[in-house]
C-alpha cells in the first residue's frame, strides 16, 4: 500500500491551487494539482482521490502536472474529476482516464416560458418526462437500431438523430465537438458493445443520471446570459446521460487489450485500472477511434433525448409552449487531440478528462458565433434539491487546467450510507412541499441521489469563479427531475 | 464461503472469500447477481437462459475480473441474472464455465463495470482464497 497524502505534503501555490511536489513518491514524474479551497481540501484528504491524482502523475507522456477539480471524489484508477494531457503522438492513453461511460455529459435545453406563468403544470410535466423518457435499470428505448442504422450512428453521431428525424439541426452547432468526432470507427466496436447498445439510444439509464426541469433563479452575468440567451425566471431543461452499455463495454474491452498490451511497451503503473498504452501504438490508436465512436453514440443519445423531452413539452403546453432550443451540450468523460502552451512552445497533447468539463475561453472558433465573444457555456449540475449553475470558460482555463473546469457537486456520501440515512418517501414529500416533483424508478435510486449524497455546490462553482477559469452566468433551480 | 459489500464513495466495494478458487468464482458470480437483483442468487429459478464462458488471463485476478466481465456482459444482452454456474475447467489463468440464468424483465442496479482497481487474489492466513471487487455503478 502506498504513503497516503497528508496536508504537509501539499505545498500551497497560490489561492485555489494546491500541489503535491514530484519529492513526494519517486514514480511521480510531474507534480499533482488540486483546484480546492482550503476547506475543500481538508474535506478531499479523507478519502483516497489525492493518492490516485497521486498515480495519475505516473503516467508516460504526461504534461505539466495531473488535475483535480473540486467536485474531485475517489474513483478507480483516476479519481473522479481529473484531467491529465499526455505527449502527442507517442504519450500515454489510458481508457481509465475517461472512464466506463464514455461522454457522459450535460446539456441544457431552453424554452420560452417563465416559471411564474406555468408553475401549476410543473406535476403534469414531469409525469409526462417521465412517460417520454425511458429511464432506469435495463429499460430499452423506443427504437432498435439495425447493424446498417448502429454503424451511421457511431460513425455520424448526433447527425444520425437529426437526419432520421428525432433531432433538430439548429442542434448541432450547439455542440462540444458539433456532436460527431470524426476519428471513429465502427469496426473496433465488439459486437458486445453493438449489441449492448442496439435498443439504448433515448434512455437515460440509472445510477446519476437524469432529466431536470430547472427555473434561472439568478443571473450573475448580464453580457454573458444576454449572448447565451437566458433571462431570470425562464424554464430550462438540464440533461445528463452517456453512452449507456454500448460505452461502458467498450471500456471494459480495450482496458483488458492494454493491461496484456502493457508489457509490449515496458510500462508499470500503481493501479491496473490506469492501464495505457502509446497513444500512436496499434492498441492506443483502436481504443481512440472506439472511444470516438462510443463518444458519437452518447451525443446521438443527448439528441433522442430531446426529441423525447420536446415531445413531453408540447404534449404538456400545446404550441404556446413554443420551441425548446439548445443552449450546449458538453463532453465530461473523453479524450481530445487540444493545443497548450507548454514550456513557451505550442504542443499537441492529448487531455483526458474524466469527470471534467471543457471550458474554452472566448475566441474558440468552434463555438456558435453568439457564444465566441464570451466563452463556452459550462453546465454544472447539482443534486435533485438544490441547484444547478451555467458558467462561461475564459481564456485562464487554457493556461492553468488544460481547458478544464469541474463537472457536478461531487458525491461524499457512498450510495450505501445515503440508503442507509435517507427515507426516500419522506425525501420525495419533502422536495414536492419545496415545490420539486420527483419522478423514479424507484425510491432507491432517490435515496441515492439525495442532496446529503453531494457535496456543496455553491462552494464548488465559488472555487472555479474565485480561480479564474470559469465565470458564473446563472443559477438554476429544480422543479421537476426524472431520476433512473 | 462468504459475499460481503462494502461502501465506496461512488460504487460497490464486494469482498469475497472460499475455501477454493472454484468457489471463488462462483461467488463472484452470486455476489454480482445478488448486486443486479437484489437477493435473486439465493434461491433457485426457472432457467431459461445458459451460456458458455470462456476467458484467458494473464494471472488469477484478470481471470476473475475479465470472466466476471463477460458474464455482465451476456447478463446485459439477454436481461438475465446468471445464478448457477458450472466450472469445467480452472487451470492456469483459463476458465471455462457453463453459467444459468433467468431471464428478467428489470435489474435493481445497473452496474456499468467490474473493476481491476484494488482487485488481488490471494490465500489468507486461514488459506482461504479472497479479493475485493469495486464495480462501477
Amino acid at each position: 500500500m502506498k504513503e497516503k497524502v497528508k496536508k504537509a505534503d501539499i505545498n500551497r501555490l497560490k489561492d485555489y491551487f494546491w500541489e503535491i511536489p514530484t519529492s513526494f513518491r519517486e514514480d511521480m514524474r510531474v507534480p499533482a494539482r488540486a483546484l480546492a479551497s482550503e476547506s475543500i481540501i481538508d474535506d478531499i484528504i479523507e478519502d483516497r482521490s489525492l493518492n490516485q491524482l497521486v498515480n495519475v502523475a505516473t503516467l508516460p507522456g504526461i504534461q505539466k502536472a495531473s488535475f483535480v477539480m473540486p467536485d474531485v471524489h475517489e474513483g478507480y484508477g483516476f479519481p473522479i474529476g481529473g484531467v491529465a494531457a499526455t505527449s502527442y503522438p507517442d504519450g500515454a492513453i489510458s481508457p481509465g482516464g475517461i472512464g466506463y461511460d464514455i461522454n457522459c455529459g450535460v446539456r441544457l435545453l431552453i424554452s420560452n416560458l417563465q416559471y411564474e406563468d406555468v408553475k401549476d403544470k410543473m406535476e403534469v410535466l414531469s409525469r409526462e418526462m417521465y412517460a417520454q423518457i425511458p429511464s432506469g435499470m435495463g429499460k430499452g428505448g423506443q427504437i432498435t437500431l439495425t447493424d446498417k442504422q448502429m454503424t451511421d450512428v457511431l460513425t455520424r453521431g448526433a447527425e444520425w438523430a437529426v437526419e432520421n428525424g428525432y433531432g433538430k439541426k439548429e442542434d448541432l452547432e450547439y455542440m462540444e465537438s458539433h456532436g460527431k468526432l470524426p476519428n471513429a470507427d465502427p469496426n473496433l466496436v465488439s459486437d458486445f458493445a453493438k449489441k449492448r447498445g442496439r435498443s439504448q439510444l433515448g434512455t437515460i439509464g440509472s445510477g446519476n443520471h437524469f432529466v431536470e426541469v430547472d427555473y434561472i433563479e439568478e443571473i450573475y452575468d448580464s453580457e454573458i446570459s444576454k449572448a447565451f440567451n437566458l433571462k431570470k425566471g425562464q424554464i430550462v431543461i438540464l440533461i445528463h446521460t452517456g453512452s449507456r452499455g454500448l460505452g461502458h463495454q467498450v471500456a471494459t474491452d480495450y482496458i483488458r487489450i492494454m493491461m496484456n498490451a502493457m508489457p509490449k511497451y515496458n510500462i508499470e503503473l500503481p493501479d491496473r485500472e490506469l492501464a495505457c498504452v502509446p497513444f500512436n501504438s496499434e492498441e492506443g490508436q483502436n481504443y481512440f477511434k472506439a472511444m470516438c465512436a462510443a463518444a458519437n453514440y452518447a451525443w446521438c443519445n443527448r439528441e433522442v433525448i430531446s426529441w423525447e423531452a420536446r415531445i413531453a413539452w408540447k404534449n404538456t403546453f400545446g404550441d404556446e409552449g413554443g420551441e425548446l432550443k439548445l443552449l450546449y451540450d458538453i463532453a465530461h468523460n473523453i479524450a481530445k487531440i487540444e493545443d497548450y502552451i507548454i514550456d513557451t512552445k505550442e504542443q499537441k497533447v492529448i487531455v483526458h478528462r474524466k469527470g471534467a468539463t471543457r471550458a474554452f475561453g472566448p475566441g474558440f472558433e468552434e463555438l456558435p458565433k453568439a457564444y465566441i465573444s464570451v466563452g463556452q457555456p459550462v453546465i454544472i449540475p447539482g443534486s435533485m434539491g438544490t441547484c444547478s449553475y451555467v458558467l462561461a470558460g475564459t481564456a485562464k482555463s487554457k493556461d492553468l487546467t488544460f481547458g478544464s473546469c469541474c463537472h457536478g457537486a461531487g458525491r461524499r456520501l457512498s450510495r450505501r450510507a445515503a440508503k442507509q440515512q435517507v427515507n426516500a418517501p419522506t425525501l420525495k414529500e419533502e422536495l414536492r412541499e419545496q415545490g420539486i416533483y420527483v419522478e423514479a424508478g424507484s425510491f432507491k435510486g432517490i435515496a441515492e441521489e439525495a442532496p446529503i449524497a453531494y457535496k456543496d455546490v455553491n462552494l464548488v462553482v465559488e472555487t472555479v469563479q474565485n480561480s479564474g477559469i470559469a465565470k458564473k452566468v446563472a443559477k438554476l433551480r429544480p422543479v421537476a427531475v426524472v431520476k433512473g | 464461503m462468504s459475499i460481503e459489500y462494502l461502501s465506496h464513495t461512488a460504487d460497490i466495494t464486494m469482498h469475497i472469500q472460499a475455501k477454493t478458487l472454484e468457489g471463488l468464482f462462483k461467488n463472484g458470480v452470486k455476489g454480482m447477481g445478488n448486486i443486479l437483483k437484489e437477493g435473486f442468487c439465493e434461491f433457485s429459478h426457472e432457467i431459461n437462459a445458459k451460456v458458455m464462458i470462456e476467458v484467458k488471463a494473464a494471472d488469477n485476478t484478470s481471470l476473475l475480473i475479465d470472466f466476471l466481465s463477460d458474464v455482465l456482459s451476456q447478463s446485459y444482452i439477454e436481461n438475465v441474472v446468471f445464478w448457477n454456474i458450472e466450472i469445467i475447467e480452472l487451470k492456469k489463468y483459463k476458465i471455462r464455465a457453463k453459467l444459468s440464468g433467468t431471464k428478467v424483465e428489470i435489474y435493481d442496479e445497473d452496474i456499468k463495470a467490474v473493476t481491476y482497481h484494488e482487485a488481488n487474489v490471494t490465500r489468507n492466513d486461514e488459506g482461504y482464497w479472497c479479493t475485493s471487487i469495486i464495480f462501477d455503478i
